[in-house]
């Protein structure tokens, strides 16, 4: 390394490390601004031009390597030492809990009367009564055929409360269990020299021994994904490899899968060795009862949740593939975009038709010129869905505004006029969401148009009502 | 210090440690482990729970730490120090007055535990390390067996000892009395076992010794020797990676008990009521034996190296 032998470079590096690790900030007070003195530099460094050395003065001697991190701009990097103090400062704080009590023997010697009090002789009772049964016999005896939890042999991989060795924490998604539980992760703490299999069978020792009733299978039918914080399993990528150490991955959050296909050379006999429900065991039916009101309060709280969600959701852009329906009962394959903004209607290219029934052009509508969407007719080839708007949006806001003032117009004839329908159809899941969706926005926005449509069917069933009445 | 009855207490307590630097609390029944402690820069030597059932005392290379019980803090909450060298025993007279340790730098000691924070009360020197301690029911009487096989009987009241060599070189690796306080055991690194019938001694009087057996119970060297609780079994552990029970009638054997490749047996525990026995071996498990038919009734994994002490405290309905 050329470098290596400048000594005006090396000079520069000491002087740039040292300013750069200096946690105190004094060495930038002492070696403020100035660079080197110039005939220092021009000694030190034979093969510096001294003409142009105004230009790159600068550059030449800055060592591009320990250039500090934008990130760390607002505060300093930390150093070993400030590290290590504060671990020091974290073990005394720990210590200070700990009563420290030393031997030290007091030149005055026991008392008598200490004596007397420490050291009473007692008398031993012969023949004492004989214990029949401990209690630790009678659990015993009460669990004697307590299958031995399968996954007992990857309890030495827990890397929890160890000191000294290195270990590895983990947020693990268990996807398997019942939705109430599948949504927050347990922490996993295991050696760092545990394999990915070992990881799963402890992952499954823990799981079994806080989810009880929860009939698992042998380690080797479960695999780990990465997974999203959120507990979103990210299945682009495969399981991770059972047989690697588990410090050769990076992620901390990790989903436990079931694995579809199970390995072939799964015997019968290893997928009986599932976790029986046994009557007798005691945590099991202690908790039984409470559990199955826990559950159900979760999962009415769930529910909710889900409907929050929906509900969040529902301004955020999706695209549907429905079929539009004209007034001739002709069906085009079109997308439905929905946003909170707008619809989109856009024809798909019908490939194997040589001719179409239907001419759709691309269109978009505000969201706020949207009035009603509901469900019109739920066959079993599909469903009907109608979304109602006011062409009349936006380039006539003034007419549509004077047509909610003025009541005593016709309703039929200003429905007619002022709103117009587009007729869709689709499978009823996707009918239930789209509806659910637009209306979810429609909600939100309450715009002018809804408000007017609203009116107006009020309207119109007020008089059908006095019609009835009338009759 | 006095026991109480309450409803924490009422439960069956299992804690083990070992080279690993970690104590283990499990739940007996399920082998379940139910909490891990950490015992820093130290294997763990022996464990003792206090007779109130609130602490457990670990002992490792120069200190005697306490931990709690009833929390969940896994750091211990009293370090005892001043000690040069390794912790080998540790023990309590019955109401918690005090606690008895042994330990390497040729010492046993006595911690008056009566005032608030714990001192240093009695020493015993003796010219080995002392590698085993044991208090006669009678609590006053301190056995202690050191590495040059001599076993000392320290009277605490008069500090008044008397000295037994059953075998000339051979370390004595653990000393026991049984509960009816008739019959003393120690064990070798021979693996040979040696057997004193006790008389009382009345009116302050030591204990009077007479050599009653020998024989020789393990092929490699013997580590640990207990009484049952109704001082009708004896069981001995060894280096030869078995554990032996013994009729304490004619001392003939009872049960082997065996595991393929548990290594070195190193501590043992009876149930309460002498039907069970825990072990801790080198292969870094606690096993779970039954008396009566010899055979291993449940195993406690979870440790990353060898486990080579237990503490058990049974519940007595």
């Amino acid at each position: 390394m050329a470098l290596y032998d400048n000594k005006l470079w090396l000079l520069s590096h000491i002087r740039n490390s040292f300013i750069s690790t200096d946690d105190t900030g004094m060495s930038e007070l002492v070696m403020v601004g100035e660079d080197l003195p110039k005939h220092l530099a021009d000694k030190l460094d034979s093969y510096r031009d001294p003409d142009d050395s105004e230009d790159d003065d600068d550059m030449s001697h800055e060592p591009y390597d320990i250039q500090l991190d934008m990130e760390f701009e607002g505060h300093r990097q930390r150093s070993n030492t400030a590290v290590r103090l504060e671990k020091m400062d974290q073990a005394k704080k720990r210590a200070a809990k700990v009563k420290n009590i030393k031997w030290e023997l007091s030149t005055v010697p026991l008392t008598v009367e200490d004596i007397n009090d420490l050291f009473v002789r007692k008398d031993i009772e012969k023949n004492r009564p004989v214990i029949r049964k401990s209690l630790l016999t009678e659990q015993i005896e009460r669990c004697t055929n307590l299958p031995q939890n399968p996954y007992i042999e990857y309890a030495k991989f827990d890397g929890s409360a160890q000191v000294g060795i290195l270990t590895r924490k983990y947020k693990i998604f268990l996807t398997m269990l019942p939705e109430e539980h599948r949504n927050y992760p347990m922490i996993i703490c295991c050696v760092a020299t545990a394999k990915i299999e070992e990881l799963i069978g402890f992952i499954l020792l823990k799981c079994s021994t806080i989810h009880g009733d929860f009939p698992l299978k042998p380690a080797s039918h479960y695999g780990l994904y990465i997974t999203e914080e959120d507990g979103e399993v990210d299945h682009d990528f495969p399981h991770l490899d059972p047989k690697e150490c588990v410090a050769k991955f990076g992620f901390t959050c990790l989903g436990l899968v079931e694995l579809k296909h199970g390995t072939k050379n799964v015997s019968f006999e290893s997928s009986q060795v599932i976790i029986h429900n046994d009557p007798d065991d005691i945590l099991n039916t202690l908790n039984k009862i409470p559990m199955v009101d826990e559950a159900k309060q979760i999962t009415a709280n769930m529910q909710l949740m889900k409907v929050h969600a929906t509900a969040m959701e529902a301004p955020l852009y999706q695209s549907y593939r429905v079929y539009i329906v004209n007034k001739v009962r002709a069906k085009a394959e079109i997308h439905l975009g929905i946003s909170g903004e707008k619809i989109e209607i856009d024809p798909l290219q019908q490939k194997n038709s040589k001719f179409t029934f239907v001419r759709q052009k691309p269109v978009s509508h505000h969201i706020d010129s949207l009035a009603w969407c509901e469900i019109t007719d739920t066959k079993s080839s599909g469903t009907a869905f109608r979304v109602v708007y006011s062409p009349s949006f936006g380039n006539t806001a003034s007419s549509t505004s004077m047509t909610v003032s003025g009541p005593s117009q016709s309703p039929t004839l200003q429905t007619s006029a002022s709103f117009k329908h587009y007729d869709f159809e689709a499978d009823h899941n996707t009918a239930e969401e789209i509806v659910q969706k637009i209306n979810l926005i429609l909600e939100l926005r309450s715009s002018v148009s809804r408000k007017e449509y609203i009116a107006t069917r009020e309207r119109k069933q007020h008089r059908r009502k006095n019609l009835h009445l009338n009759k | 210090m006095v026991v109480d009855s309450s409803n924490e207490n009422d439960q069956i307590i299992l804690a083990t440690g070992g080279y690993d630097h970690t104590i283990k609390i499990w739940q007996t029944h399920t082998g379940i482990c139910q909490r891990t402690m950490q015992h820093a820069d130290s294997q763990v030597n022996a464990l003792e729970i206090t007779p109130d059932k609130q602490s457990l005392a670990a002992t490792g290379y120069q200190h005697i730490r306490m931990y709690d019980l009833a929390s969940s803090n896994p750091n211990p909450i009293v370090n005892y120090e001043g000690i040069t060298k390794n912790v080998t025993g540790v023990g309590f007279q019955e109401d918690g007055k005090w606690m008895y340790t042994g330990s390497e730098d040729h010492s046993a000691r006595i911690w008056d535990y009566r005032s608030k924070t714990p001192q240093a009360a009695k020493i015993f020197q003796t010219s080995a390390p002392v590698t085993s301690v044991c208090l006669h029911p009678n609590q006053v009487e301190l056995l202690v067996g050191d590495q040059s096989g001599v076993i000392h009987l320290w009277d605490l009241k008069t500090d008044h000892n008397e000295q037994f060599i059953p075998e000339g070189d051979a370390a004595i690796l653990d000393v026991d009395v049984d509960p009816e306080g008739t019959h003393m055991a120690a064990v070798n690194n021979k693996g040979r076992c040696y057997i004193w019938s006790l008389t009382f001694g009345r009116d302050g009087e030591p204990t009077k010794m007479n050599p009653k057996h020998k024989f020789n119970a393990h092929k490699k060297a013997a580590l640990k020797c207990k009484f049952s609780p109704d001082s009708t079994l004896l069981v001995t552990t060894s280096a030869d990676q078995t554990a032996k029970i013994w009729k304490t009638c004619d001392f003939s054997l009872l049960q082997e008990l065996k595991h393929e490749n548990q290594r070195w047996v190193w501590d043992v525990a009876f149930s309460s009521d002498s039907q069970y026995i825990f072990t801790a071996s080198s292969d870094g498990y606690a096993k779970l034996w039954n008396v009566k038919t010899g055979s291993m009734e449940r195993e406690y994994a979870g440790h990353q190296k060898a486990v080579i002490a237990l503490a058990f405290r049974d519940i007595a309905p």
